[in-house]
C-alpha cells in the first residue's frame, strides 16, 4: 500500500514537472512551428537565476521575476535576431537554435564554470499524506503547476490575445490582413514560451543538479513528450507527460535508470515511426 | 577544362604532401578530421541532395568503429583486416537502409520526424554502448586496439585515410551525376510529383541513407586503429550534432564542403582550445550565420567565387539524345469504373456515392462548380485520397488502397492542378525523369546511358512548346504558363493509357490555351490514350470533349455530349446559380 502511494505521488510529481517543462516548447513548436533546440538552456538559465539569488542571500522568491526577466530578454533578442528570419524553414530554425543553445551553454560556463551548483531547499520539511511522509515542496510544486495550467488554458480560450493567437496560427496572412500584428504576436508567444521554461528552471532548481549542460536532458525529454502527446492540445501534452514520466518511473523502479531511459527512447521512436501526429491522431 | 582538372587535383596533391610539409602530429590530427569529413559527405548526400537531414549519423560511425575495433583487438593478418573493413561498411549500411525503408515508407516529405528518429536512435546507441560492457567495454570503451598490421597509426595510416577519402569523393561525384543522383535530387525538389511519375521515393531515400551509413561505417573502421580506443562518445548525440555543424559550415552541396568544414573547424578547435577558452562560442556564431545567410556554407561561397573567375567547378558532361527508345506499349482497353465511391473527411462529405464509367478512348471532360469534388475524384483514383466506401477499378484492377507511385506502372499518368515540376532541376532534367518512368531498370540507375534516351513524342512536344529545348534553364524560372506546359509534357511523356489532366489551361494566355488545345487533340488522335480533363474553361471543353461528365456535390449529375449537357435542366440550374 505504501509502495503504491509513493509510486502514485512520484508519478504525479514527475508528470507535473515534465508538463511544466514541455509547456514552453509545445507553445513555441505548436503555435509558431519553431523547433527550439535551446529550450533546455532556458530551463538552465532559470536554475542559475535561483543560484544567483541564493548567492546574494536574497529570498528565493526573487528568483521568479529575475528568471522571467532574463529569459524574456534572451528570448526577445533571439527572436529578433534569428527566429524571425526563419519562420517556415523548420530545418534551419532547428539548426540555428541549436547554435544558440551552444552559445548560452558556453556563456554560462564562462561565468559560472562547469562545477555543479546546489540550491538550498526552501521547504525541507515533510508532511503526512496517504499514509506516507512526503516532501512538502513537491506537493506545493504540484499545486502550483496545476493552477498555472488552469490559468493559462482559461486565458488562451477566453482572452482577446488568445483569440488573436489562434487566428494567427490558423491563417497568418489573413490575420495580418485584418490588422493583427503577427510579428509582435509571434515574438510575444516565443517570449512567453521561453519564460515558462525559465520559471520551470527556478521551481525545479532545489531538486535537481545545476550545471551548464543540464539543458540537453530537458530538451530531449520535452521532445519525447511532444512526440507521444502530439501537438496542439493540452490533453495531449498532459498524457504525453504521463506516458513518458510514468514509463520512466516504472521501468526505473523495476530495473535501473538506464533501462528507464531506454524505454522512453524506444516508446518515442515507435511513436515517431507509427503515429507521428501523437496519440490522438486520427490517421 | 585542363585548368579545372588542376583545380580538382590540387587538393589531393596537397593532402598527400601534407605530412612531408608539417609535423607528423599535424598529419595525425588531419587524418581524424578527414575521417569526420567522410561522415559529413554522407550527411551532405542525404541533406544537400536528398533534402532529408539525418541527425544521428555518429551512430553508424560508431558501429563501424566498434566492429573494426573489436576485430583488431586480436592479433590478425591482412585477410581478416579486410573482412573487418568490409563488415564495418556493410553492417551500418544495412542498418541505415533498413531504418530508412521503414521510416520513409510510412511518411512522405522531409519533415523533422526522420531527423528526430535518427537522433533518438543515436541516443539509444549511446545507452547500449555504455551498458553492453562485454561487447563494447562500457563506459571505459574498447581498448587495446591494434593498428593495421605493419602500419604505423601515427604515420602511414594517414595515407590509407586519404585513399579512403579519395574513394568516397570519387564515388559521390559519380553518384550525383547518375540517374540515381538525379532522382534523389528530384525527391528533394518535389517528392509527390516523382511519386505520380511512378518512382517509389521511399526506396531512393533509403538507398541514399544506406550509402551515407556505409560512408560513416568506413570512416569508423579507420577511426578504431587510428585512435586505438573506441568509447561510447563515438555513437553519441554530441558528435552527431557536431558532424551536422561541420557539414553545414563547410557546405552541404557536394562532397568537398563537409571535408573542408571538418578540417577547418577541427584545426581551429585544436589551436584555440588552449589559448582561447570559448572557441566553441565562435563556432556557434559562425554556424548561426551560415544557417541564416549562407545556406551553401563555405564551400558554396568558394564555388560562387570560382564562378566569378570563370571556373565552373560543377561542369557536367553534356549528353545529346541519340538513342531512340521504343514508346510504351499502349493498349486500347480503357475500362475505368467508379462505383458508388464515397470519401468523408471529418464531418465533410467530399465524394458521396460517385458512380460513372468510361469504356471508350477519347477525351472525357469532368466539369462542375467549385467544390463539386472533381479533383478529389482524381485524388481517389490515384491513391492520394483514400476512399471509405465504394470501388474504383481500372482494367479489372481494384484501386483500393493503391499508393500513388504504383499508378504510373498501371498506365495512369497525372498532371496536378497547381503545376507541379522540379523547380531546382533544369528543364532537361525534368524531361529526363519523365522519359525514364517505366523504362529505367535497376542496372540503368548507375549508368550514364539513360541521358541519351529519346522518344519520338518528345520531338513533337518540343515543336509545340519550343521553350522545352532550353536544356540548361532551371525549371523554377519558368512562368506559370510554361510550368503548366512542362508539367503536361512530363505527364504524357510516360505514355500512359489514362491521362488525368487537372485544369491544364489554368493560367495560360489565349494563344497558349489554343496551343495547348491543339497539342492535346493531336495527341488524343495519334495515341491510344484515354484522357480525363478537369476544366472550368468552357471553350476548352467545347473544342476538346468527346464526352462530358458533370459533377455536383460529390456526385455525378449528368453525362453525355456537350450539347446534351447544355440542354440538361439540372445542369442549367446549378450553373445559372439557382438554389437547390
Amino acid at each position: 500500500m505504501e509502495v503504491l502511494a509513493t509510486f502514485t505521488l512520484n508519478f504525479v510529481y514527475s508528470s507535473a514537472t515534465l508538463a511544466l517543462i514541455v509547456l514552453g516548447l509545445a507553445l513555441v513548436f505548436g503555435l509558431l512551428g519553431v523547433m527550439n533546440m535551446a529550450h533546455g538552456e532556458f530551463v538552465m538559465l532559470g536554475a542559475y537565476s535561483a543560484y544567483v539569488v541564493q548567492s546574494f542571500s536574497a529570498n528565493f522568491l526573487w528568483a521568479v521575476p529575475i528568471s522571467i526577466i532574463v529569459c524574456a530578454l534572451v528570448g526577445w533578442l533571439m527572436e529578433w535576431a534569428i527566429i524571425r528570419h526563419l519562420y517556415r524553414r523548420p530545418f534551419d530554425t532547428l539548426l540555428a537554435t541549436w547554435g544558440v543553445a551552444i552559445l548560452i551553454r558556453k556563456g554560462i560556463e564562462a561565468i559560472f564554470t562547469r562545477d555543479y551548483k546546489s540550491i538550498n531547499q526552501i521547504m525541507p520539511e515533510t508532511v503526512e499524506i496517504l499514509g506516507i511522509t512526503y516532501p512538502s515542496y513537491r506537493l506545493l510544486l504540484i499545486a502550483i503547476i496545476i493552477s498555472l495550467f488552469v490559468v493559462l488554458f482559461t486565458w488562451y480560450q477566453k482572452s482577446k490575445t488568445g483569440l488573436r493567437i489562434r487566428a494567427m496560427v490558423r491563417n497568418p496572412e489573413l490575420a495580418s490582413a485584418i490588422g493583427i500584428d503577427t510579428a509582435r504576436l509571434s515574438s510575444a508567444t516565443f517570449i512567453i514560451g521561453v519564460s515558462s521554461a525559465g520559471l520551470a528552471g527556478v521551481l525545479l532548481s532545489p531538486l535537481v543538479r545545476v550545471e551548464p549542460y543540464i539543458g540537453l536532458d530537458y530538451l530531449l525529454s520535452s521532445f519525447f513528450i511532444l512526440i507521444v502527446g502530439g501537438l496542439g492540445s493540452l490533453e495531449g501534452l498532459l498524457i504525453g507527460s504521463a506516458v513518458i514520466g510514468g514509463s520512466d518511473a516504472l521501468i526505473s523502479t523495476i530495473f535501473d535508470k538506464t533501462a528507464g531511459y531506454m524505454s522512453v527512447l524506444l516508446i518515442s521512436i515507435l511513436f515517431l515511426w507509427l503515429r507521428p501526429d501523437g496519440i490522438f491522431s486520427r490517421r | 577544362m585542363a585548368f579545372s582538372l588542376v583545380v580538382k587535383l590540387l587538393p589531393m596533391a596537397a593532402l598527400l604532401a601534407f605530412p612531408f610539409l608539417t609535423t607528423s602530429y599535424s598529419a595525425y590530427q588531419l587524418g581524424l578530421y578527414l575521417l569526420y569529413g567522410i561522415v559529413g559527405q554522407g550527411i551532405a548526400l542525404c541533406w544537400g541532395n536528398g533534402g532529408f537531414l539525418p541527425l544521428g549519423q555518429a551512430l553508424f560511425f560508431g558501429i563501424g568503429a566498434y566492429i573494426s575495433g573489436k576485430i583488431l583487438q586480436g592479433n590478425i593478418g591482412w585477410g581478416v583486416v579486410i573482412l573487418a573493413l568490409i563488415l564495418s561498411v556493410i553492417i551500418p549500411a544495412l542498418i541505415a537502409g533498413f531504418i530508412g525503408a521503414l521510416v520513409f515508407d510510412r511518411q512522405i516529405g522531409s519533415g523533422p520526424y526522420f531527423s528526430l528518429i535518427t537522433l533518438a536512435l543515436s541516443l539509444l546507441g549511446y545507452q547500449l554502448a555504455n551498458s553492453q560492457v562485454l561487447l563494447t567495454g562500457g563506459f571505459n570503451g574498447l581498448t587495446g586496439i591494434n593498428g593495421l598490421p605493419g602500419i604505423d597509426s601515427y604515420g602511414n595510416l594517414y595515407f590509407f585515410i586519404v585513399g579512403a577519402l579519395a574513394v568516397s569523393t570519387l564515388f559521390l561525384s559519380h553518384l550525383v551525376s547518375t540517374p540515381f543522383g538525379q532522382l534523389l535530387a528530384a525527391v528533394r525538389e518535389n517528392e509527390e510529383r516523382l511519386q505520380f511519375l511512378g518512382v517509389k521515393t521511399s526506396r531512393v531515400k533509403a538507398a541514399a541513407f544506406a550509402m551515407s551509413g556505409a560512408l560513416a561505417g568506413m570512416a569508423g573502421a579507420f577511426f578504431a586503429p587510428h585512435q586505438g580506443i573506441v568509447t561510447p562518445q563515438v555513437v553519441g548525440f554530441i558528435l552527431s550534432a557536431e558532424l551536422v555543424i561541420w557539414t553545414a559550415v563547410g557546405g552541404r552541396f557536394g562532397p568537398v564542403g563537409p571535408v573542408v568544414g571538418a578540417v577547418i573547424i577541427g584545426f581551429l578547435a585544436s589551436g584555440l582550445r588552449d589559448s582561447f577558452a570559448y572557441w566553441e562560442v565562435v563556432v556557434a556564431l559562425v554556424f548561426i550565420i551560415v544557417v541564416l545567410r549562407l545556406p551553401g556554407g563555405v564551400g558554396g561561397l568558394g564555388i560562387s567565387i570560382a564562378k566569378r573567375f570563370g571556373i565552373n567547378v560543377w561542369s557536367q558532361k553534356k549528353f545529346s539524345r541519340t538513342e531512340t527508345v521504343p514508346g510504351a506499349d499502349q493498349k486500347e482497353s480503357p475500362t475505368l469504373e467508379f462505383d458508388n465511391v464515397s470519401v468523408q473527411i471529418g464531418p465533410v462529405a467530399i465524394l458521396s456515392g460517385l458512380s460513372f464509367s468510361i469504356k471508350q478512348t477519347g477525351i472525357h471532360c469532368l466539369i462542375g462548380p467549385n467544390g463539386a469534388g472533381k479533383t478529389s475524384a482524381l485524388n481517389a483514383l490515384t491513391g492520394k485520397l483514400p476512399y471509405s466506401s465504394g470501388k474504383i477499378s481500372w482494367r479489372g484492377n481494384t484501386l483500393k488502397g493503391i499508393r500513388p507511385f504504383r499508378t504510373s506502372g498501371l498506365g495512369i499518368g497525372r498532371k496536378l492542378q497547381v503545376p507541379s515540376i522540379f523547380p531546382g532541376l533544369t528543364i532537361r532534367q525534368n524531361i529526363d525523369i519523365a522519359i525514364w518512368v517505366n523504362r529505367l531498370k535497376f542496372t540503368h540507375l548507375f549508368s550514364l546511358k539513360p541521358y541519351q534516351w529519346n522518344i519520338s513524342l518528345l520531338d513533337e512536344l518540343q515543336d509545340s512548346f519550343p521553350f522545352l529545348k532550353d536544356n540548361e534553364e532551371l525549371a523554377g524560372t519558368l512562368s506559370v504558363g510554361q510550368r503548366q506546359m512542362l508539367d503536361f509534357t512530363m505527364a504524357v511523356l510516360a505514355e500512359p493509357n489514362l491521362i488525368l489532366l487537372d485544369e491544364p489551361c489554368a493560367g495560360l494566355s489565349k494563344s497558349e490555351t489554343e496551343n495547348m488545345i491543339s497539342v492535346i487533340s493531336n495527341l488524343a488522335r495519334s495515341s491510344k490514350a484515354t484522357f480525363i480533363i478537369v476544366e472550368h474553361d468552357m471553350q476548352v471543353v467545347e473544342l476538346l470533349s468527346d464526352h462530358v461528365f458533370v459533377m455536383h456535390q460529390g456526385k455525378l449529375l449528368a453525362e453525355g455530349s456537350l450539347n446534351q449537357i447544355r440542354d440538361n435542366k439540372e445542369v442549367q440550374r446549378i450553373y445559372a446559380g439557382g438554389s437547390k
